[in-house]
C-alpha cells in the first residue's frame, strides 16, 4: 500500500468523511489523527522543495510539489470549515443553547479543542448581535426545575424550584429553552 | 387603546391608530440619517413611498416586509437592509404587547374579549416569526460570505452598522480557528490564506449571481438584457425563471419580486 501512496491520497480521505457528514446528516468525530499526517506531508513536502531548491536546478518535481501542497492546504480548509458550518447548524438547531452541547458528553467527544473554543466565540459573537434587537432586557422568570448556581452579570443566582427572579435575558436565555425557566 | 384597534392593526397602515399624514418627500440624506426606532410615523410613511415604486403605498409594512423577506430568501446576494421598516414593526410588537399585557390583567374583561386577546397574540407571533427568520436569512449570508463582505464596500452599503460589525468578528472569527487548528502546524511559507493559486478556485465564498430565481413582475418592467443577448420584458405578473444577474437592478428597484 504504501508503495502506490501518492501525494493527496491522504487529503482525499478527509474530504471523502466531510462528504460523508453532509450525506448521512452526522457531525463525525474530529480526525485528529488523519489531519496531524497531512500536516506532516506538508511539511515533508515543503522539505523537498526546498532541497530542490537550493540544488538550483529546473525540475518539474517542483510543480508536482507545489501543486500537492495548495491541494493539501486546500483540503484541509475545506474539512475544518465544514465542520464549522455544521456546528453552526447544530448550534442553531438547539436554541442557541451553548451550554446544551457542550454538556452533551457523546457530542463533546467528537470535539477538537479548538471547535469548542470556537463555539465559544461564536456564542458570544451571536449574543452581541442579538443583543442589538432586544431593548427591554430584564425578565420576571418562574424557575421549573432546579438548576443550581448560574452566574448572571448581577452575580451568582441560586436558581430553586418555585422561585421567581427578575434577571437579565442574555444571562438565562439558555435556560428557558432547556426547560429550566419559564417566563412570568 | 381598545380592542378593535388591536384586531386591525397589522392589516392597516403603520404605527399606532390614526392615518399618517402624507408628507412631501424628504431629501434622501436626512431619511438615511434616522436609525432611531421610535420615528414618528409620517417620517415612515414618508421613507417607504419614497424607497419604492408608487404601488408600495397600497401595502402594510408587514407585507413589505414579507415581499422583502421572500426577495432576501431567494436572492443569492445580500439585498439592502430594510431597517426602519423593521424597528418600525419591532416597535409596534413591542406595543401590542404592552396593551396585551395590560388588558390581561384587567379583571372587568369579557370571556369574549378574552378570545380576542388571544387572537392578537397569535397574530403579534406570527410578525415575530417573519422578523425572526427575515432576520436569520441575512446573518445566514453574512456568515457565509463574511470575507467577501469585509473587503468589499459595496454590500457592506447594504447592511446594518451591527451586521457590519457580525461580519467582521465572523470573518475574524473564522481565521482564527483555521490558524488554531492547521495553519499553524504548517511551516511557514504555506501559513497565508491570501494565496491564490492558478487554476484553483478562489478561497473566498462569493455569492453565486448566476443562480436561478423564479421573479414576478410587480409592474411592468423596463426590458432586460439576457445572456444570449435577447431581450425580456416582462409585463404585470408575469413570472419568469432567469439567472439572479439578469433582474438584479429590477428588485433593488422593487419591480419585481422574488417567489
Amino acid at each position: 500500500m504504501s508503495d502506490t501512496r501518492q501525494f493527496g491520497d491522504l487529503a482525499i480521505q478527509l474530504v471523502t468523511e466531510s462528504r460523508r457528514s453532509t450525506l448521512t446528516d452526522t457531525l463525525l468525530k474530529y480526525n485528529d489523527n488523519l489531519v496531524r499526517q497531512i500536516i506532516r506531508e506538508q511539511r515533508d513536502l515543503e522539505k523537498l522543495m526546498q532541497t530542490l531548491i537550493d540544488t538550483d536546478a529546473v525540475s518539474p518535481s517542483l510543480l508536482i510539489y507545489q501543486t500537492a501542497i495548495v491541494r493539501n492546504k486546500r483540503c484541509l480548509l475545506a474539512y475544518h470549515m465544514h465542520r464549522m458550518d455544521r456546528l453552526r447548524d447544530m448550534y442553531w438547531a438547539c436554541g442557541c443553547a451553548l451550554p446544551h452541547i457542550l454538556s452533551n458528553a457523546p457530542l463533546r467527544s467528537k470535539l477538537s479543542p479548538h471547535e469548542v473554543d470556537y463555539l465559544r466565540q461564536y456564542n458570544a459573537s451571536t449574543m452581541a448581535f442579538r443583543a442589538s434587537f432586544s431593548s427591554n432586557n430584564d425578565d420576571l422568570v418562574w424557575v421549573k426545575k432546579d438548576c443550581g448556581t448560574i452566574h448572571t452579570e448581577l452575580g451568582a443566582i441560586d436558581f430553586k424550584k418555585g422561585q421567581r427572579f427578575m434577571v437579565r435575558r442574555a444571562d438565562i436565555e439558555h435556560l428557558i429553552v432547556q426547560g429550566y425557566l419559564e417566563e412570568v | 387603546m381598545d380592542l378593535d384597534d388591536d384586531d386591525s392593526f397589522f392589516t392597516r397602515n403603520v404605527l399606532g391608530g390614526n392615518p399618517a399624514p402624507r408628507q412631501p418627500a424628504a431629501p434622501a440624506a436626512q431619511r438615511r440619517a434616522s436609525p432611531d426606532p421610535f420615528q414618528s410615523g409620517p417620517d415612515f410613511d414618508v421613507w417607504t413611498a419614497n424607497r419604492d415604486s408608487e404601488d408600495t403605498q397600497g401595502e402594510t409594512p408587514l407585507q413589505q416586509l414579507i415581499r422583502h423577506w421572500m426577495n432576501e430568501r431567494h436572492a443569492p446576494d445580500i439585498l439592502p437592509v430594510q431597517q426602519t421598516l423593521l424597528s418600525g414593526l419591532l416597535d409596534h410588537i413591542r406595543r401590542q404587547s404592552d396593551t396585551v399585557q395590560i388588558l390581561r390583567s384587567d379583571p372587568s374583561s369579557s370571556e369574549e374579549d378574552h378570545f380576542r386577546i388571544m387572537l392578537v397574540q397569535t397574530e403579534i407571533e406570527r410578525v415575530k416569526f417573519i422578523v425572526r427568520s427575515y432576520v436569520r436569512t441575512r446573518l445566514f449570508k453574512i456568515e457565509k460570505y463574511a470575507r467577501y463582505i469585509t473587503t468589499n464596500a459595496d454590500v457592506q452599503s447594504r447592511m446594518s452598522a451591527t451586521e457590519q460589525q457580525h461580519a467582521t468578528r465572523h470573518a475574524t472569527l473564522t481565521d482564527e480557528h483555521f490558524f488554531q487548528s492547521v495553519l499553524r502546524s504548517l511551516p511557514a511559507p504555506q501559513r497565508g490564506l491570501d494565496e491564490a493559486p492558478a487554476f484553483v478556485p478562489s478561497i473566498v465564498t462569493l455569492p453565486d449571481k448566476t443562480r436561478a430565481v423564479f421573479v414576478h413582475a410587480r409592474v411592468d418592467c423596463p426590458p432586460v438584457r439576457l445572456p444570449d443577448g435577447t431581450t425580456l420584458e416582462m409585463e404585470k405578473g408575469h413570472i419568469s425563471l432567469t439567472p439572479y444577474a439578469v433582474v438584479e437592478q429590477l428588485v433593488a428597484r422593487g419591480e419585481v419580486e422574488l417567489v
